[in-house]
């Protein structure tokens, strides 16, 4: 329905919601019965141009089990100046800065255009932005120079008055005191021994000494925060000099005799980063960036022996119980992250190098903080040196993208409650009211912890429906759901995002329908993709696919069209019809197949997938194809071998690659040089007609997806041909769907 | 913008180029972008390429609509592209560095880069500490040993005459900007003395508003003097 789209369209742009379903069934019974749960993809910092912050603070219900922001759904006495919340219901008075508000004078808050609005805080010290490089010197010497060089660059990127930190690591873990004065000190530990936070920052010198008893001051650990720290300096400040510091960075001293590798120590590097920010800057926005040339191979932490001939474990290992080092370096990398996540800050990882570098057991560092994974090759490729730089994009206001210590709340109105996430968020553990029991991702709570977070990082929320069967659609038709994200603005700001959505109930078995109607199959693939991909986490490979396949079959089951016994009759409504196709391209995803992926390369795809928005992440679930030829325009076509065909060039997107294939015949022409003469200018243009297109999704997308431009025979072609349905082998079968 | 009377729009296209990738360590790298393409990509990201087609339900073979034929390709107009995109000046992604070409123009003259920083720092010495001036001025000798000796490319060159301009006007957001466009694109050749023209262009905006400052107030203080009529000053 051609009004539903548009619907959905628009709450997302406004919003940056997408809901599975748009009309929601009133009672838990039939809620379970349309198989794909009530959920939404969400995108706290949506990005709205038009939207301008306001410059004072959100008005709150006064019920301390409520605390809602006030909203466009709230009725108000505008002569008595109350207004009743519409979650709670209880009656607020508005404050007295609210006296002079009429029905002709309204507050931009209740306004229904603002469903979602930005509060800006006013009050509080803005604390700088602070970043703490971690780099691994147990690089080749080319890549080593890339990896300084992209460093020295990122000092022109970042803002002048953000702190910057410098830890180096190999067999020993080097901490840079950054000074402007002449010689430069650093701090060194063994990397083979891990220290508490309390240990690491008494060696550094950061706890203050024992106050004398008559004193009786309260024990400070952390410094005020306007304060630096000796190794965490303004870029302002220090720039010359660690412009030269890591100039001068050689690659790690120690010897690596033949037939073994270096000796990394990651996980002391990282613990002693964590306690770093822990015991000077708390609560306060900061990324630790580790960047990484290999696995780690000393001490806590390390993911494989030193001997090459031990390779690092594989999937087929991980099945068969056989990955030595797995179970005890996840769970230290866990313990960090959880740590980080506690004080705020988040983790990025850049691993560039040709063999797996652990990020199979550091995957939580980066996914429960909220901090970026980044897969390269080598720290001198394109794509680390440009995915390096989007980092650090300004917005249309000229502030970067990213943003720090968010909080997202979420409350329901009563017939909902809360099941989980599921995304780049920690729990914080809050109970009330909204929170259902049964759970899905991560649940029992109704507030999340983002540390690290951009204008599309988008969680998955799943609900659960209350209401008893039979029981009434509750009073007014619709059910609320208030979104309130408390951040830190890469200005350093702190502000407040409210979203105040609603839909209406509906009862399943008289208006079924008009829920059908309303059904975003798009959305419903994504939030069913996030929890397989949850699911994957725990469960064997088998099961989930089993899983999945079983509520594909019951949906279909209630709502095609078919009669029995008769197949060729199944027939799906347009809101369903792109649905099977999603599962069918999920199922074979490297989301869900490890086969031919290492265990790296399966955590790197899954930890982009879970908080991509919605249009990219259907990309990674169905790739785009798009077909150029000279009989019209270029336009999508299915993802099936048939589509590929001599006369057409096919572009396809995965998200991860970008791939421009040319037909048997094109390739011929192309050979044959024929874009060169004159008379054939048309077909230079139908060669570079994708060029332009892919080009324009290279010079934006994060990260930046590898370019592979092949043809007909060629051996790149894989990419493409184990993507496409395979609808015709050289057994001719055509029945589409078979798999 | 910037405000080059001569050479702007052949510096501005040189600051729009894409590389191919490094295909030697990486497989399928992607091209690499210049700054100023990459900056122009900024803002709200359009993702042109979205839409997907229904396989057919009824289970039909998708027939092939063309066949191949074995001549040369049909001649006349490309049908027009439903995706309207203005391709850079300059080449797609699978092209290599394209070279300008535009009439020879005298490459910028090292003392017209050199003097005028070195007169921008001379102004700073009052302002800022001794040790960040010395600093700067290390890096300066650098810049002027480099671009003596012959190691710095034409763009290099360009851009930096360009950022002398910007600087002299008081366009400190430009002179900026082109001072990340050259750590962006050319950072091999650029990160050693760079961060002291950086610097040194914070250093000068920051005397300038601190002079504008003081001008204001003694401004200020010069027309109370002057408001009551007749009302004569102490000596």
């Amino acid at each position: 329905m051609a009004t539903y789209l548009e619907f959905i369209q628009q709450n997302e742009e406004r919003d940056g919601v997408r809901f599975s379903w748009n009309v929601w069934p009133s009672s838990r019974l039939e809620a379970t019965r349309m198989v794909v749960p009530l959920a939404c993809l969400f995108t706290p910092l949506k990005e709205r141009p038009d939207l301008p912050p306001v410059q004072y603070e959100p008005v709150l219900c006064s019920r301390p089990t409520c605390k809602a922001v006030l909203n466009p759904l709230c009725q108000v006495d505008y002569r008595a100046k109350l207004w009743a919340c519409n979650f709670c219901f209880q009656r607020n008075q508005f404050p007295p800065a609210y006296g002079g508000i009429s029905e002709v004078n309204q507050p931009a808050e209740l306004m229904p255009q603002f469903s979602t609005i930005e509060y800006m805080i006013q009050r509080g010290a803005q604390s700088p932005l602070i970043f703490l490089y971690v780099v691994d010197t147990c690089l080749e010497e080319d890549d080593l120079q890339a990896l300084k060089e992209s460093l020295q660059m990122s000092l022109s990127l970042l803002p002048p008055d953000a702190l910057v930190g410098l830890i180096t690591f190999g067999r020993m873990v080097q901490v840079h005191e950054l000074s402007c004065e002449g010689i430069s000190k650093s701090y060194v530990f063994r990397g083979t021994k891990d220290l508490t936070a309390k240990q690491i920052q008494d060696m550094l010198g950061l706890t203050k000494p024992a106050m004398p008893m008559q004193q009786a001051r309260p024990a400070q650990p952390q410094e005020h925060p306007f304060v630096s720290s000796r190794f965490l300096q303004p870029v302002h400040k220090i720039d010359m000099n660690l412009t030269d510091l890591l100039g001068e960075l050689q690659r790690d001293p120690w010897p690596v005799t033949q037939g073994k590798r270096p000796l990394r120590s990651t996980g002391v590097a990282l613990s002693i980063a964590v306690g770093l920010l822990e015991g000077t800057f708390p609560n306060t926005g900061a990324r630790i960036m580790l960047f990484t040339g290999g696995p780690p191979t000393q001490g806590p932490g390390m993911v494989v022996g030193d001997e090459l001939k031990i390779p690092i474990r594989s999937w087929h290992d991980i099945e068969k119980d056989n990955a030595r080092f797995m179970k005890k370096a996840t769970k230290h990398y866990e313990m960090l992250a959880n740590r980080t996540a506690a004080n705020g800050h988040c983790i990025d990882i850049y691993a560039c190098a040709l063999d797996q570098t652990g990020l199979l057991e550091m995957k939580c560092c980066a996914n429960l903080t909220g901090g970026y994974m980044v897969m390269g090759d080598s720290f001198n490729t394109s794509l680390f040196k440009q995915t390096f730089q989007r980092i650090f994009t300004k917005d249309f206001n000229g502030d970067f993208r990213m943003a720090f210590g968010a909080t997202l709340d979420v409350k329901t109105s009563r017939e909902l409650k809360i099941a989980g996430a599921i995304g780049p968020c920690v729990s914080l553990n809050v109970k009330g009211p909204c929170v259902s029991e049964n759970e899905l991702g991560v649940g029992g709570t109704s507030q999340w912890k983002i540390c690290g977070l951009d204008l599309t990082s988008t969680l998955g929320i799943y609900f659960e429906v209350v209401n008893q069967h039979n029981a009434p659609i509750p009073q007014g038709g619709r059910g609320a759901i208030q979104f309130v994200t408390h951040y830190q603005h890469s200005s350093t700001q702190r502000r407040i995002r409210v979203t105040t959505i609603a839909r209406n109930w509906a009862d399943a078995q008289t208006q079924l329908r008009h829920i059908e109607a309303a059904f975003d199959q798009e959305a419903a693939a994504v939030l069913m993709a996030r929890l397989g991909v949850f699911r994957a986490e725990s469960e064997e490979g088998p099961d989930v696919l089993r899983w999945l396949d079983r509520q594909l079959i019951r949906l279909c089951q209630k709502f095609g069209q078919y009669n029995k016994e008769d197949p060729a009759s199944f027939r799906l409504s347009d809101s369903f019809s792109l649905y099977p196709q999603f599962m069918f391209h999920l199922r074979r995803s490297p989301f869900l197949q490890v086969f031919n992926n290492s265990p790296d390369e399966s955590s790197y795809y899954r930890h982009h997938f879970a908080r991509q928005d919605l249009t990219q992440s259907l990309i990674m679930i169905q790739p785009i194809l798009y077909s150029y030829s000279f009989h019209g325009p270029p336009e999508p076509v299915l993802l099936d071998s048939s589509s590929i065909l001599a006369d057409k060039i096919l572009l396809m997107d995965t998200f991860f690659q970008i791939v421009i294939y040319l037909g048997e015949t094109i390739a011929q022409w192309r050979k044959a040089g024929y874009q060169d003469m004159p008379e054939y200018e048309n077909f230079k243009h139908l060669l570079q007609a994708p060029l332009d297109d892919a080009q324009e999704i290279l010079q934006a997308r994060f990260p930046m997806p590898r370019y592979i431009n092949t043809e007909h025979g060629g051996s790149q072609a894989r990419f493409l041909l184990s993507k496409v349905n395979p609808s015709q082998t050289h057994n001719n079968l055509y029945a589409w769907g078979q798999c | 913008m910037t405000r080059c009377p001569a050479g702007q729009a052949e510096v501005e296209m040189a600051e729009l180029y894409v590389k191919p990738g490094n295909k030697e360590r990486g497989w399928n790298d992607p091209p690499q972008f210049s700054y100023g393409l990459q900056t122009q990509a900024g803002g709200p990201r359009r993702t042109l390429l979205t839409k997907r087609v229904a396989a057919p339900q009824d289970g039909s073979p998708r027939v092939p609509a063309s066949e191949t034929s074995p001549g040369p390709p049909p001649m006349g107009p490309l049908p027009p592209s439903s995706n309207p995109t203005s391709p850079p000046v300059g080449s797609g992604p699978a092209s290599g560095v394209e070279p300008t070409s535009f009439p020879v123009e005298s490459e910028p003259l090292m003392e017209d880069v050199l003097r005028p920083l070195e007169q921008a720092l001379e102004d700073c010495r009052g302002h800022t500490k001794k040790q960040v001036c010395d600093d700067i001025s290390r890096r300066l000798a650098l810049l002027q040993e480099r671009w003596a000796g012959g190691k710095l490319s034409i763009p290099v060159k360009k851009r930096m005459a360009l950022l002398v301009q910007e600087l002299s006007t008081h366009q400190w957001d430009a002179a900026d900007d082109i001072h990340r466009s050259l750590m962006v694109d050319h950072v091999t050749e650029v990160s050693q003395w760079m961060v002291g023209v950086k610097r040194l262009i914070a250093e000068k905006r920051s005397l300038f508003s601190e002079e504008a400052a003081d001008e204001e107030k003694s401004a200020a203080t010069a027309e109370e003097n002057q408001t009551i009529p007749g009302f004569q000053q102490a000596p």
